[in-house]
Formats: C-alpha cells, sequence, structure tokens
C-alpha cells in the first residue's frame, strides 16, 4: 500500500550493474509501476467511498493512464501479471461473459476482495471495471447494487494485483535483470541478455500497439472492426496508442542513456510524427474506421508507429547488435 | 569462399572407412543444430552436463535430426520443406551421404531410426497434395531409398517409434502448403491427429481432436517407456484464444487435453515449439520461444509451473529433469522446476535438441 516506499528501498540497495539497466529499471520501470499502484490505491478508496460509475470513472481514467506507462512490458512478474491487470484483446468476450455470470449467481465473491483473486482474470483489472463502468448493459446500477459491491472488489483486487507487481519488481526481478550474467542467474546468462531482454520490450510493445491496439478495430478495408477497438466503451483507444507509444520511447531513452550517448534523434522526430497522426484522429475510440478518411488517419497513424518502431531499431538496436530471436521468428 | 558443392565433395571425398560407435564421438548423449555466431551452421554431439563432445558444419540450417542407436551416425533435416537430409559420420566429422527425396517429396523435418538400426523412417509430404508419407531408407545399404508409407493424414511433421520397437506415431500437423514457401493453404478446413503404423505401413490406430480444436496442428512428440504420448500442438486461429497447447494419448483411450491457467496460456502465444518427458518421466513439458517459456505438467496433465527463458525452444529428457536449448546458446537444465544455467555457446540453438 506505501508503492513509492518500496521503489525507493529498492534503489538504494541496488548493485550496479549493466549500463542501461539500471536506467531503464530506476527511471523508467520502478517508478511507472509506483505511479499505478497509487493511482490503484486511489481508485480503490474512491470506489469504497461510492462506487456509482460518474463518481469512479475519473479515479479510473487516471490508473489507466498511469498503466499504459507499464503496459507493454511482458518479462518477470509482468508476463502474466500485464494479463490480469488488463485482459485484451477479448476476442472470445470471456470478460461480459465472466462478469455476467457473477452477476446473474450474484456470487459472494464480489464482496470480498482477497477472495477475488481466485477468479477468472477475465473478469479482473481494468477492462471488467472498463465493462462495469462505462458498458449500458452493466453501468445501470445503484449504489446498494451487487454491481456496486463487485465493482469496489474488482477496484481493490486491481490495486493488490497492483502492489504485488511492485513488490515483485522491486524486490526480486530488478535483481534478476541487474545480476544478469553472474553465476546462478538461470534467466539472463549474460549482461547483454538483460539489455536484450528489455530492448525486446520496447519493439514487441511497439508491434502489439501497431497490430492490435490500432490493427483489430481497423479489421481489413472491406471488414472494419470498430467494436475490437481496445477501451473504446471509456473512449481511450486514441489516447492509449498514443501513451503506450510514449512509454516505449521513455523506455527507449532510458537505456540509451546508459549504453550510447543517450541522444536519439531520430526516434524524437518519429514521437513527434506519431503525436501529430494522432492529431488528425477525430473518434477517440476509433468507431469511425468504416469512414474511409478515417480509416486513412488510423492507417497514418498505424505507420507512424511503425516508423517510431524501426527508428528505435535504428538508433538503438543496430548498434547493440541485436537480432530477432532465433526460434520465435522460425515458427515450425 | 566455400561453396556448398564444395562444401559437399571435401566432405565426401574420403573414402569407406571403418564404422565407429558413439564413444569415438565423446559419447554424446544429444545431438542439436545451431548457427554459430559467424553466420554458419553445424552440428553438435552434447554430453549429461552440456558440454560439446563434436561439432561438424552444416551446409545450410537444420531442423531435427535423427541418431543411430549404434554408429556414431545423425542424419540431420534441413527445415521444411527440405530438399535434403545429411547423414554424418559424427566422430570423423564428414558427410557419408546425402539423401534426396523422391520426386514430388520434400523432408518435413524429423526421421527416426529403427531400434536395430538398418532403417530411417523419414517424414515427408507430397509436393502437390502435402499428403503425408513416411519415407523408408536402408541404413546398410548406403541409405538407398526402399519404400515409403501412407501416414493418413496432411502435412505429418514428428515422428517417433513406440517402445514395442515395432511401431511408429506420426504427427499429421494438418497443415497443406506450398510446395515451395510454406504458405498455408487449408487453415479452415485442417484436421491434424496422430496415427500409429506398424513398420509395414499398416494404420492401427488414428485419433482426431475435437472439432473445436481442428485448427490446433499437431506438431512434436514424446513417447515415454510405457507407450503414453505426448504431443505438443501449434494453434493457427486467432490470436488470443488460449487454445490447450499438450495433449496426452495413450493408444485405446480419447485424448487428454493439458490446460495451463489463462494468463500462462495466452503467454505462450498460441505456440510449443517441443515437447518433452523429464527424465523421470512422471511429468512432461512443452516450450514455447515466442513466449520465451517452459511449461511442466504431470503425466495426468495437471499444470505444475512455468520456467521463463528467452527464445527457449529444445528440450530433452536429463538424468533428473530436463535440458532445455535456446536461441542466445544457453544450455539450462530443469530439475523439480527450477533452471540451473549449464552453458552458453556462441551460437544459436535450433528448435529441437535430439536424445540419443
Amino acid at each position: 500500500m506505501k508503492p513509492f516506499r518500496t521503489a525507493a528501498l529498492a534503489l538504494c540497495l541496488a548493485a550496479p550493474a549493466a549500463a542501461g539497466v539500471d536506467e531503464a529499471i530506476d527511471r523508467h520501470v520502478l517508478p511507472g509501476l509506483a505511479a499505478f499502484a497509487a493511482a490503484t490505491e486511489t481508485l480503490a478508496q474512491n470506489a469504497e467511498a461510492d462506487c456509482r460509475p460518474e463518481a469512479l470513472q475519473p479515479a479510473f481514467q487516471a490508473a489507466f493512464d498511469a498503466w499504459m506507462r507499464v503496459a507493454d512490458l511482458r518479462l518477470g512478474p509482468s508476463e502474466t501479471g500485464a494479463l490480469s491487470i488488463a485482459f485484451w484483446p477479448d476476442a472470445r468476450g470471456f470478460t461480459p461473459r465472466t462478469l455476467s455470470g457473477l452477476i446473474a449467481d450474484q456470487d459472494p465473491v464480489a464482496r470480498d476482495a482477497a477472495a477475488y483473486a481466485e477468479v477468472s482474470i477475465a473478469a479482473r483489472g481494468l477492462f471488467a471495471l472498463e465493462m462495469l463502468l462505462y458498458d449500458e448493459a452493466f453501468a445501470g446500477y445503484d449504489a446498494e447494487s451487487y454491481t456496486c459491491a463487485l465493482v469496489t472488489t474488482v477496484a481493490r483486487d486491481l490495486d493488490g494485483q497492483a502492489d504485488a507487481l511492485v513488490t515483485v519488481w522491486a524486490q526480486d526481478y530488478a535483481d534478476t535483470l541487474r545480476s544478469a550474467g553472474e553465476p546462478g542467474n538461470a534467466t539472463f546468462l549474460t549482461e547483454d541478455e538483460a539489455i536484450r531482454a528489455l530492448y525486446t520490450q520496447i519493439l514487441s510493445g511497439l508491434q502489439f500497439t501497431a497490430d492490435q491496439r490500432l490493427g483489430a478495430p481497423m479489421g481489413t478495408l472491406d471488414r472494419p472492426r470498430p467494436a475490437r477497438a481496445e477501451a473504446r466503451r471509456s473512449a481511450r483507444s486514441l489516447r492509449n496508442v498514443v501513451l503506450a507509444a510514449e512509454a516505449a520511447h521513455d523506455l527507449a531513452a532510458a537505456l540509451a542513456e546508459g549504453l550510447t550517448d543517450g541522444d536519439l534523434p531520430q526516434t524524437a522526430a518519429a514521437m513527434e510524427r506519431v503525436r501529430a497522426a494522432a492529431q488528425a484522429v477525430d473518434d477517440p475510440a476509433f468507431q469511425d474506421v468504416t469512414d474511409p478518411q478515417a480509416r486513412l488517419h488510423a492507417e497514418v497513424l498505424q505507420q507512424a508507429v511503425r516508423g517510431l518502431r524501426d527508428a528505435i531499431g535504428a538508433e538503438l538496436g543496430a548498434p547493440l547488435g541485436i537480432a530477432p530471436g532465433f526460434n520465435s521468428q522460425d515458427g515450425d | 569462399m566455400t561453396t556448398r558443392r564444395g562444401f559437399l565433395a571435401s566432405l565426401l571425398a574420403v573414402g569407406a572407412a571403418p564404422r565407429l560407435g558413439w564413444a569415438e564421438a565423446g559419447d554424446p548423449s544429444y545431438i542439436a543444430a545451431a548457427r554459430d555466431a559467424a553466420g554458419g551452421f553445424a552440428l553438435y554431439g552434447l554430453d549429461g552436463s552440456g558440454g560439446v563432445t563434436f561439432r561438424v558444419p552444416l551446409p545450410a540450417r537444420g531442423h531435427a535430426g535423427a541418431g543411430h542407436p549404434a554408429r556414431a551416425e545423425a542424419v540431420a533435416f534441413a527445415r521444411r520443406p527440405g530438399a535434403f537430409a545429411l547423414v554424418i559420420d559424427c566422430a570423423r566429422g564428414m558427410v557419408l551421404h546425402r539423401l534426396t527425396p523422391p520426386a514430388n517429396r520434400h523432408f518435413n523435418g524429423h526421421g527416426v531410426f529403427a531400434r536395430s538400426g538398418t532403417r530411417l523412417f523419414t517424414s515427408e509430404q507430397a509436393g502437390d497434395t502435402s499428403a503425408g508419407v513416411i519415407g523408408i531408407w536402408d541404413a546398410e545399404a548406403g541409405y538407398a531409398r526402399i519404400g515409403e508409407m501412407p501416414t493418413g493424414g496432411i502435412g505429418p511433421h514428428d515422428l517417433r517409434l513406440m517402445p514395442d520397437g515395432g511401431t511408429l506415431v506420426v504427427a499429421n500437423g494438418g497443415i497443406a502448403t506450398d510446395p515451395t514457401d510454406r504458405t498455408k493453404l487449408n487453415i479452415p478446413t485442417m484436421r491434424p491427429g496422430l496415427a500409429y503404423l506398424d513398420l509395414d505401413g499398416t494404420i492401427l490406430d488414428q485419433i482426431e481432436l475435437t472439432p473445436d480444436l481442428h485448427r490446433n496442428s499437431i506438431r512434436h512428440l514424446a513417447v515415454r517407456g510405457d507407450g503414453l504420448v505426448g504431443f505438443a500442438m501449434q494453434w493457427q486461429g486467432e490470436t488470443g484464444a488460449a487454445m490447450p497447447l499438450l495433449g496426452l494419448h495413450r493408444r485405446g483411450a480419447a485424448p487428454v487435453l493439458a490446460t495451463a491457467p489463462l494468463a500462462d496460456e495466452l503467454a505462450m502465444d498460441g505456440y510449443a515449439g517441443s515437447v518433452a518427458f523429464d527424465g523421470g518421466g512422471a511429468e512432461l513439458a512443452i516450450t514455447s520461444p515466442r513466449g520465451g517459456r517452459l511449461h511442466r505438467f504431470s503425466d495426468q496433465g495437471r499444470f505444475l509451473g512455468v520456467v521463463s527463458r528467452a527464445d527457449v525452444c529444445g528440450l530433452a529428457p536429463d538424468a533428473a529433469g530436463y535440458l532445455a536449448s535456446d536461441g542466445l546458446g544457453g544450455l539450462i537444465s530443469v530439475e523439480g522446476g527450477r533452471p540451473a544455467p549449464l552453458a552458453r555457446l556462441d551460437c544459436a540453438w535450433d528448435n529441437h535438441i535430439v536424445a540419443l
């Protein structure tokens, strides 16, 4: 519940390690997680005070903003931890189905935040909350309802997840990265492997933004799929694209500071192009991608995100000599 | 620069020599292919603690291999669609034979020797229809092609000898591919399955998965001493479907699917690259290079846990657990779910480790 203190403690105890890794952990990952944990604490407290949608939506938006700074990290505790905080994409509709089941059964787990950790990850985290707070099938509840209790519990469980993520990162996984190459480290057998792992997060995160956050609603020219836009109910789809790109840029800058002279001019210019392309998009939820002109704007934004990925690859990846995975790219 | 033709000619030029056993190749426990730092390819022999017992250059990227039961001979298969396989004298480091599939056939990356060592069986498919066949080669007569038998399915991949020594189990992956570029042609209608054949080609048993799993291509196999077969799958449907990637089958019974918790299943990215039982046989594991993780299951299909390692793919039993290899050159032992680094070579280990 005191995420900032945990993170600060880790900073003091950490031994010096591979250049770049410390910067990425101390400037990007741990502060980002700590800020997210603070935002979910506020969200949970607000829910306990008033769990109705209109009262809780601002804190939900703030927590989601904080999440986007670390949302695309998928290593260590975040590998599966990110999925129970942000269960998306949900092509098979697990989230509404699971929530509807809980509500139909009036399942008592909705009043027990500790037990809620055992519920399907599809009914936990930000996207479960979004469904409950914004979707008309759920959001019409009043303060005395089962759904209101459910919202409070999901918010408290989310804060518990955030705290757990901060703790495991700060007390365990940060050291796994920092001790890369030391005897007994079976995750990173050399120092370079930790840098590679962090760098890979940047590229795969931007790939996910281009292919899923933008690609999913764009669908094909013949069949756009606006209903597949990420966080469309809370009208965050466009905002998430920009925040994800900024998070990738920030992590790249942190790595670069330790590894090179820290200057990434092409990357900075590519980030500006992402912001400019985002300005041209009208609908923050991408619901207008059925219109050819609006779709074009989404395509330009997608190209800009890929341009940012390419710029980071050229300015950071190429000097490090990092190539894509030998087996993960093969497929057989 | 050495051309492929010159490379083979120089290695083939060595005349007939007495056949040597595995002891002459350093008594390896495993063979595995890799790409070296300089960009060349090689076949390695590895001992039980990850030490290199031999290294033989290969002219191209390999996929899996097969080790002769007695002689220090390994067959290295090219990647799909494979136009050749090389029989390598691992003791002398030279190519003994180059196997070329007949017209309208190509290798699918896997093969296995008969227990006697007299026959080599290779996974192949017809170029035009992707119909599966097992090629039969006479290892006592210079690896002459002496026949083939249908696998009863499309796009076979791995095949293994069952413990009775008289039955083969084949993973019919179900995917029809373009003969030139691996483009998948039949995803909406694919029907993966397992087939059991005797060594004369009679199909003894065949299973298919339930219709909801028909896009889960069965690709790799592990067989336990009592005939329990573990099969690893690669999902060809929508991303995020979180389908099970491991199944268990015993002849005469229905297959059992082994599922991981939803978040772990999603983190595998719908892809299992290798499967192996552990040294004791009480559990088995699959690897996902895309997810950078290894999932362990009991022999009943219960999820036991995860080991994270970037680009991990190769997997084989070792004395007390597993040996895993990865594209960063790492060799890692996993015992009781705990990983311990054995070695890191300046190479990228290819998809599979073959236990000898």
